[in-house]
């Protein structure tokens, strides 16, 4: 039998263990931390859990949404969102609203956003190349100053002067037509196949006890199957040879170092930290270019409350000048099961740091101190409430997209593909802003191909939508892309039992067939052909009933209709003339009837994706 | 992508019609729009009611600007309705299924 090495027991290497297990693979997890749940894990500070940032669970992946459900099953929460944005002492509603902005702004202040704005429309930058003027020329540069500047530059540490418009733009741009109207007439929280998935708007999943446990669920779940979870080992050496890794050495806590064998091996370390370990070292250009990657770090101060509520929203947003903190979790709304206490609030304030930043090693009572003095500066809490206080630091939280990022990947990327049995997934494994979900699907990809499967798992990334995941069948005369769909149960996945839905609501026709019947459009010519020959055949009928009928003075009413047709009669040649205008007349008609039916049903589908990117534009900062 | 491409993406589906389903809509249209239509000028009443829309008689057998006339007249026009909206129907898929092979 196989047998895997997983380097990281975060989701990516967790899934990936499960996955194998359900492939028959035996695979061992060796994890650095005393906890599973890498950057979703959940920590217990004295009976109080907190996240290391906050973790909605939503996923566009059916894969995934079956996987989570799988492994927590009654434990997986639905849970209220609710997150504002605090500025210069007022809360805003966060997606923004117009109104709400305005009103918070006061009236000078929102005049001037006004003509900011109107400015922007009018006169936008005709450069779009950094951040800020993607986001001026879509809010005006006043707006863009108090609801984006600062948390922007305070998560990422960069100007937003030096982040590229792409970045911003990609999320709006990838809002495909079709996509728009199906959330538009469908609701987003529907797959393409109409699978039923917890909206992003107003819901979304949680763990009971934080994202920790579906965590520790899955390491039980392996366990239970006969894969090891192995603690407090950090791996530091990669032995290879002839493009085949042979074994991985980890230094426990105790400093005893340890080996682990394999046929094949997965890592989720840190890619700069992965090349660095490899033994012998790789040549000088792809060592420099796995020490140019740069990563943010995070550092979250808990405090624990002595109020029973703070503040109803999940988080915050702190905009505010002069306050370092970026965001305040209030886990307790995440789920009430995160305090011990229902008369206390734990409440998580996040720091965007780089390691090299002073805070980075200020003691955990001087952090504690500096959150205490920011929350009491926003005005969230009395200093006197405060009953105890936390810190946990995390470092390469994330990736940063630099501007020579991506030829350093480039480099990297081209060097691991020479291992026949490495595989690097996971956020930190790629480099990549992947959100937890993808994370897990780069798992199983790197698990499937293990078996024999041709993912990449390299395309896998916060831009796929509806995820009709690419599958690279590399053949042996080319290496075209074929597609294919996660979640067909032809890829082998094991399908979750289901209820059965009643026959009075089951519907066997998916949103997309809806949308192409709905969407579907006149044929112009045919209409135009079917109405004319209806209409000339009438006046011809007509006029012959008449001229049959006879009489003193034939068809004297008939015979007005030569206003309209010229030559037209009430005689027999005059029925040809008729027939023949008539069928051009009615020709005219149908064809502009089915123009103008088709014209309109491709402006309400731009009308509803012109919706969709405001929408999107408003929930800007979910992505930052 | 352009938009004529966006909106292929949409649907590339063209419409079949139901020439049953146009049919009985069309002769919905044409006898409850004749019967009004004589309703109407009966309600408003007049030395000559209906004197042009009576012209229909021409081809209406039995049909005139009266009460009666009126549920006669929904009758023909249902007929007629029918007739042109199931003739427009079956003209357009001829026209589609040609033009799709």
């Amino acid at each position: 039998m196989l047998e895997v090495s997983i380097i990281g027991a975060g989701p990516a290497g967790l899934t990936a263990a499960y996955e194998l297990s359900k492939l028959g693979l035996k695979s061992t997890v060796i994890e650095a931390d005393h906890q599973v749940g890498g950057l979703s894990r959940t920590v217990n500070y004295r009976g109080y859990r907190f996240d290391i940032g906050g973790h909605r669970f939503f996923s566009k992946v059916p894969l995934i949404n079956e996987l989570w459900q799988e492994i927590l099953g009654e434990d997986f929460l639905v849970r209220p969102r609710l997150s504002r944005i605090h500025y210069d002492g007022h809360f805003f509603d966060y997606p923004l609203k117009a109104f709400n902005a305005l009103a918070g702004l006061g009236p000078v202040e929102a005049f001037l956003v006004g003509l900011s704005y109107t400015k922007a429309k009018l006169f936008p930058s005709e450069e779009e190349t950094t951040f800020e003027q993607w986001v001026s020329n879509r809010f005006g540069h006043r707006l863009y100053r108090i609801f984006f500047k600062t948390y922007t530059e305070k998560v990422w540490g960069i100007p937003c002067t030096e982040i590229s418009a792409d970045w911003a733009a990609q999320r709006i741009k990838n809002l495909s037509l079709s996509e728009a109207i199906r959330n538009a007439l469908f609701g987003s929280g529907r797959t393409k196949n109409g699978q039923i998935i917890t909206t992003l708007i107003d819901n979304f999943y949680y763990p009971r006890l934080g994202p920790g446990m579906m965590w520790e669920r899955c390491k039980e779940l392996l366990a239970a199957r006969g894969h090891e979870t192995i603690h407090e080992t950090r791996v530091e050496k990669i032995r290879h040879r002839h493009g085949r890794v042979e074994c991985i050495y980890g230094k426990t806590f105790s400093g005893e170092l340890v080996e682990f064998g394999g046929d094949h091996f997965l890592s989720t370390m840190p890619l700069r930290e992965l090349i660095q370990a490899l033994d012998p070292a790789p040549p000088e250009e792809v060592l420099q270019a796995a020490k140019n990657l740069r990563y943010r770090d995070y550092l979250t101060v808990v405090l624990i409350v002595r109020r029973e509520t703070v503040f109803p929203d999940n988080w915050i947003y702190i905009h505010t000048p002069g306050v370092k903190m970026g965001r305040i979790q209030n886990y307790k709304n995440w789920s009430p099961e995160m305090v011990p206490d229902p008369t206390r609030t734990s409440l998580g304030l996040e720091y965007f740091l780089w390691d090299k930043d002073e805070e980075w090693n200020w003691s955990n009572d001087r952090l504690i101190e500096l959150g205490i003095r920011e929350c009491a500066q926003i005005g969230l809490i009395d200093p006197t409430e405060i009953e105890d206080g936390t810190v946990v630091r995390m470092k390469k939280a994330y990736p940063v997209y630099d501007q020579k990022y991506y030829e350093n990947l480039a480099i990297l990327r081209q060097y691991l593909e020479t291992f026949s049995n490495l595989q690097t997934i996971g956020r930190n494994g790629l480099h990549r802003y992947n959100n937890q979900d993808h994370s897990m699907l780069t798992g199983i990809y790197a698990a499937r191909n293990i078996v024999g499967e041709k993912y990449d798992v390299w395309s896998v990334n916060t831009e796929m939508e509806y995820h009709e995941e690419s599958r690279v069948e590399k053949t042996e005369t080319s290496k075209k892309k074929v597609f294919s769909k996660v979640g067909d149960t032809t890829l082998g996945d094991r399908q979750v039992p289901t209820r059965i839905v009643p026959a009075t609501t089951a519907s066997h026709i998916s949103p997309d067939e809806i949308i192409e019947a709905v969407f579907a459009k006149l044929d112009p010519l045919a209409l135009g052909t079917a109405v004319g020959i209806v209409s000339g055949l009438s006046l011809f009928l007509a006029t012959i009933i008449l001229l049959l009928k006879g009489g003193f003075v034939v068809g004297p009413n008939l015979s007005l209709l030569r206003h309209y047709f010229l030559g037209f009669r009430v005689t027999w040649s005059g029925a040809f003339i008729g027939l023949v205008e008539a069928g051009i007349g009615g020709f005219i008609l149908g064809y502009l009837i089915a123009w103008l039916r088709n014209w309109g049903m491709r402006a309400y589908a731009f009308l509803l994706k012109k919706r969709a990117e405001a929408e999107a534009q408003r929930r800007l900062l979910d992505d930052v | 992508m352009t938009k004529h491409d966006e909106s292929e993406e949409v649907s590339r589906a063209i419409v079949k019609i139901q020439a049953g389903v146009l049919a009985f809509v069309c002769a919905m249209i044409g006898g409850i729009g004749l019967f009004v239509m004589t309703a109407w000028l009966l309600i408003k009443g007049g030395p000559k009611v209906g004197q042009h829309l009576q012209l229909l008689g021409q081809y209406f057998p039995g049909y005139s600007v009266t009460w009666k006339g009126s549920l006669i007249g929904f009758f023909y026009g249902a007929i007629v309705g029918g007739i042109i909206g199931w003739i427009i129907g079956k003209i357009y898929n001829g026209i589609v299924g040609i033009r799709q092979h």
